[in-house]
């Protein structure tokens, strides 16, 4: 799919329920939520972790399910948005209902500060397993799993000579070739070297900086660069990116490593003094369920239903061998991971 | 005896004060405030300690300095002959020269940045493949990932701003002072060099303190080139703070020492310009003939082309064919030709359109609440109207040496919540454009002012017109084309700026800029293309209108 139009989504969402509440029964929990959020009429939605059409598409859809309430999308980055609401906090303003952050450590402090709404969705029940239950409390559930791999030019590098795992990064013919995000500026890459280092030791590393990777910003820079040729070959790439530049007919393939890929839980949750409470647990609903999870498939992201296929060009959970690291080990981690970088690559 | 009333130029003096320090003093004020405070409140400087306690961030900001200078200078020496070019000779082709600027002004800084890799890029690089097949050399011609490739791709984008503020004062100088050097034996090049030159210098020198503060403070494209040169800057530093575990406060900590810069800049300018005269317009009337030059105005015409070639012809080419692509990753060809970006973000995409008039009229009101503040405060710092003015004017310059990140802390913490309110609103984000834009229209306007003779408004004065009724009916109308010329570099400015704007916008309030940033992190380059050359030609549109509705005047010389 080249375009995501209304249209599109149009009918993807009715296959899936997007119907006016009005015209179906809604279950008895979902009904009662929906009388007292009608009442509060919106719900505003800080969110670092999709983008903004994806945001719109979802709110457009919760809005045709539900009419009445209207979804207003903040769209930021993780940490920008956690600043927002940390500011709000501190002065006594409440605006945010929805907070999705792809930082767990937001959400590890903002427990402490005992600042989330308990809140378990039935919807949550039908998750698939490693998006289950991430918190005793129900403070959170995870709607997104972001998923890092390798990327490559297939116009430069034929399927055979593609590296099929991280280690292969190392071998020298790729001098020259790499491209990668930079901790500083995404998350995602911090917890890919707390993740290889933990694997393969910070030498990893030490061994990619003789291949004079070229570093960019975000996780997805590589590319761009792969698209123009300047590179042929990106690590630490998102799934989503490659995949919309691919449907388009850009020369790019992706490859799972065999050493594992990358997949990052990101927590969404509702603040303690969210000013339309309800609003946000129908939200929470319906971001449990499938029409949620559908919208994310038509955007390249991993849907966390079982019943939703994933998006074209990506395997099945099932099929990957997925690594990662605790939350503890990330919020331990990443901070010597920027230092380390730092000193062998320079910047 | 009848008491006498304030002479309502007081009031105004007042409500001006009151004005900036509510626009600008109380949001830094709020920075300050967060760089002494511990995360829960408690007074400390350990913030200053953590931003400044380190070698390497030290180093990022030396380098930002020689960055900023490198590229203040590179624009002014790319932009002076431009302005003199254009506002004194009968070079050819004044039209087009014009059109180039202003689309290098126009072409949003991540996409021109974007078009410089694909032109420069070591491995791939259009103009490296080039040079590579006709002298089938194995190393690059140019590499844009260098600190002078940095720089000179900086220096392309902010060049306008200098040659605006020039060719403004340029405008103003007489054609009396050159006819008395040539009198006096001066040929044309040393008439330039002595007389016209000299009398345009404040305004030189303002455009280049603005190009080299805009510098320190730029984000996007030395994060773009910067970041993959292994080069850290000032900004790039800045924007780690706000990654986990985000530091705002030390973010706070490290900006605001940067307004220690703008104090010294401006107080170089002060010391650059002290004792001279720079006053062109005066109460006499003066002519201006275009001056006539032989071979010469084709060695003009050709730098001018050069400059306009390669700030925005050559990297707006690579775009422009990125935005008709289906997958611009597969190069040219009849197949992978679309009109479908177009198509997508006019008549299919939610909120383009939306943001599209969003940002106009942001930048259109703040640009005009800028240069109504400027021109007021220059007015009465010129003419030294009541004391402290100096202050008044460095409030007024202050703004823009804090990165719009760290500005946005400020504005969001001073006007967000009560008694303000002001979150998600237009109100907002049009305060801040103003408030952080006004420097350029204060540099501009205070250039302006200082080549005004005040006997025009003494005559006024004394024929019985008010201070308010001088500014208004003398003042304002000898300075509109320099009015016009800030109004329409602050509205340029303000479309483009992401960073102050990325933390202020609220759902229904994106701007351009912002929607930009999101396209292109979602990977959308094709889509990302095409929505830079709706903005082009929307403000080309823009500039034309403008251009009948005002005259010639408001760009081409009369």
């Amino acid at each position: 799919m080249l375009y995501l139009t209304k249209r599109h989504l149009l009918t993807a969402a009715t296959a899936y329920g997007i119907a006016p509440a009005a015209a179906q029964d809604l279950p008895a929990n979902e009904q009662a939520l929906y009388e007292a959020a009608r009442k509060e009429g919106e719900l505003t939605w800080y969110s670092g972790q999709v983008q903004a059409e994806t945001g719109e598409a979802a709110g457009k859809a919760f809005t045709q399910r539900y009419p009445g309430i209207k979804v207003n999308v903040v769209r930021s980055t993780s940490q920008v948005a956690y600043q927002r609401l940390s500011q709000d906090m501190q002065a006594g303003v409440a605006q945010c209902d929805i907070f999705s952050s792809t930082d767990y450590g937001h959400y590890n402090a903002l427990k402490r500060e005992k600042a989330l709404l308990p809140f378990r969705p039935k919807a949550a029940d039908g998750l698939i397993g490693p998006a289950k239950d991430p918190d005793p409390d129900n403070m959170f559930q995870i709607l997104y799993i972001g998923l890092y791999l390798i990327a490559y030019n297939n116009k430069k590098v034929a399927e055979a000579d593609a590296p099929k795992s991280w280690k292969d990064l190392l071998h020298p013919k790729w001098k020259g070739q790499l491209a990668v995000g930079h901790p500083g500026y995404s998350g995602a890459i911090g917890i890919m070297g707390v993740t290889l280092s933990r694997m393969y030791g910070w030498d990893f590393f030490k061994s990619l900086e003789k291949n004079k990777p070229q570093i960019g910003r975000s996780a997805d820079d590589p590319v761009t660069l792969m698209n123009a040729g300047e590179r042929t070959v990106g690590l630490g790439v998102s799934l989503s990116a490659p995949l919309l530049s691919q449907s388009r007919g850009n020369p790019i393939s992706i490859v799972y490593p065999s050493d594992g890929t990358l997949a990052v839980y990101s927590p969404t949750g509702i603040p303690r003094n969210a000013p339309h409470p309800n609003a946000a647990k129908l939200f929470m609903e319906f971001a449990c369920g499938p029409a949620y999870a559908e919208i994310m498939r038509q955007f390249f992201i991993m849907p966390v239903r079982p019943e939703i296929a994933p998006p074209t060009g990506a395997l099945p959970f099932e099929k990957v061998k997925l690594i990662g690291s605790t939350p503890a080990q990330i919020e331990d981690g990443v901070p010597e991971i920027k230092e380390s970088w730092r000193d062998t690559f320079g910047v | 005896m009848r008491r006498r009333l304030p002479e309502p130029a007081v009031l105004v003096w007042i409500a001006l004060a009151a004005t900036l320090l509510v626009l600008v003093a109380w949001p830094l004020f709020q920075l300050l405030l967060v760089s002494l405070r511990t995360r829960s409140g408690d007074f400390t400087f350990a913030n200053y300690l953590a931003a400044y306690g380190r070698a390497r961030y030290i180093d990022s900001l030396t380098t930002s300095l020689l960055l900023a200078a490198e590229t203040s200078l590179l624009s002014a020496i790319f932009a002076t002959p431009m302005a003199w070019a254009i506002s004194r000779t009968n070079m050819p082709g004044k039209g087009l020269v014009w059109a180039m600027v202003f689309g290098a002004f126009i072409l949003p800084p991540y996409l021109g940045a974007i078009g410089w890799i694909l032109l420069a890029g070591p491995n791939a690089g259009f103009l490296n493949q080039l040079w590579r097949w006709a002298t089938g050399a194995g190393d690059p011609l140019v590499n844009v990932y260098s600190f002078h490739g940095l720089a000179f791709v900086m220096a392309f984008q902010s060049f306008p701003l200098i040659f605006i503020f020039v060719k403004a004062a340029l405008d103003l100088v007489s054609s009396e002072m050159e006819d008395a050097a040539n009198i006096l034996g001066a040929g044309t090049w040393r008439t330039m060099w002595k007389v016209t030159l000299p009398l345009a210098w404040p305004s030189i020198l303002g455009g280049t303190i603005v190009v080299f503060l805009e510098t320190v403070a730029l984000f996007g494209t030395p994060a773009l080139i910067g970041i993959p040169a292994r080069i850290n800057t000032a900004t790039t530093q800045l924007w780690q703070f706000f990654e986990s575990p985000v530091r705002v406060e030390v973010a706070a900590a490290y900006a605001i020492p940067l307004l220690l810069i703008a104090l010294v800049l401006v107080g170089a300018q002060k010391a650059l310009l002290a004792r001279k005269g720079y006053v062109s317009q005066t109460g006499k009337g003066g002519e201006r003939r275009p001056i006539a030059f032989g071979w010469g105005r084709f060695v003009l015409l050709a730098w001018c082309i050069g400059v306009g070639l390669l700030s925005v012809v050559l990297p707006g080419l690579v775009l422009l064919e990125a935005s008709f692509a289906r997958a611009w990753g597969r190069g040219l060809s009849a197949d992978n030709f679309t009109l479908a970006n177009y198509r997508f973000l006019i008549f299919e995409h939610e909120t383009a359109l939306a943001t599209i008039w969003h940002t106009i009229w942001y930048s259109a009101a703040a640009a005009s609440l800028a240069v109504l503040l400027a021109m007021l405060v220059s007015y009465i710092v010129s003419r030294k109207l009541v004391r402290f003015a100096g202050a008044l004017g460095f409030l007024a310059m202050a703004p823009f040496v804090i990165p719009g990140i760290v500005m946005a802390i400020g504005f969001y913490a001073a006007f967000a919540r009560p008694p303000f309110a002001l979150y998600g609103t237009a109100a907002i984000i049009i305060l801040a454009f103003t408030a952080r834009f006004l420097p350029i229209a204060y540099a501009s306007s205070s250039a302006a002012m200082g080549t005004l003779h005040p006997e025009m408004e003494e005559a006024a004065r004394i024929l019985g017109l008010g201070r308010l009724g001088t500014i208004a009916r003398i003042t304002a109308p000898l300075l509109k084309k320099s009015l016009l010329g800030a109004w329409l570099i602050v509205f340029i400015v303000a479309t483009r700026e992401l960073s102050a704007a990325i933390f202020l916008v609220g759902p229904n309030t994106r701007t351009m800029a912002v929607l930009l940033y999101d396209l292109s992190e979602a990977g959308n380059f094709e889509v990302v293309a095409a929505l830079g050359f709706i903005l082009l030609a929307i403000a080309l549109g823009l500039a034309g209108l403008g251009m009948k509705a005002i005259g010639r005047d408001f760009m081409l010389r009369r």
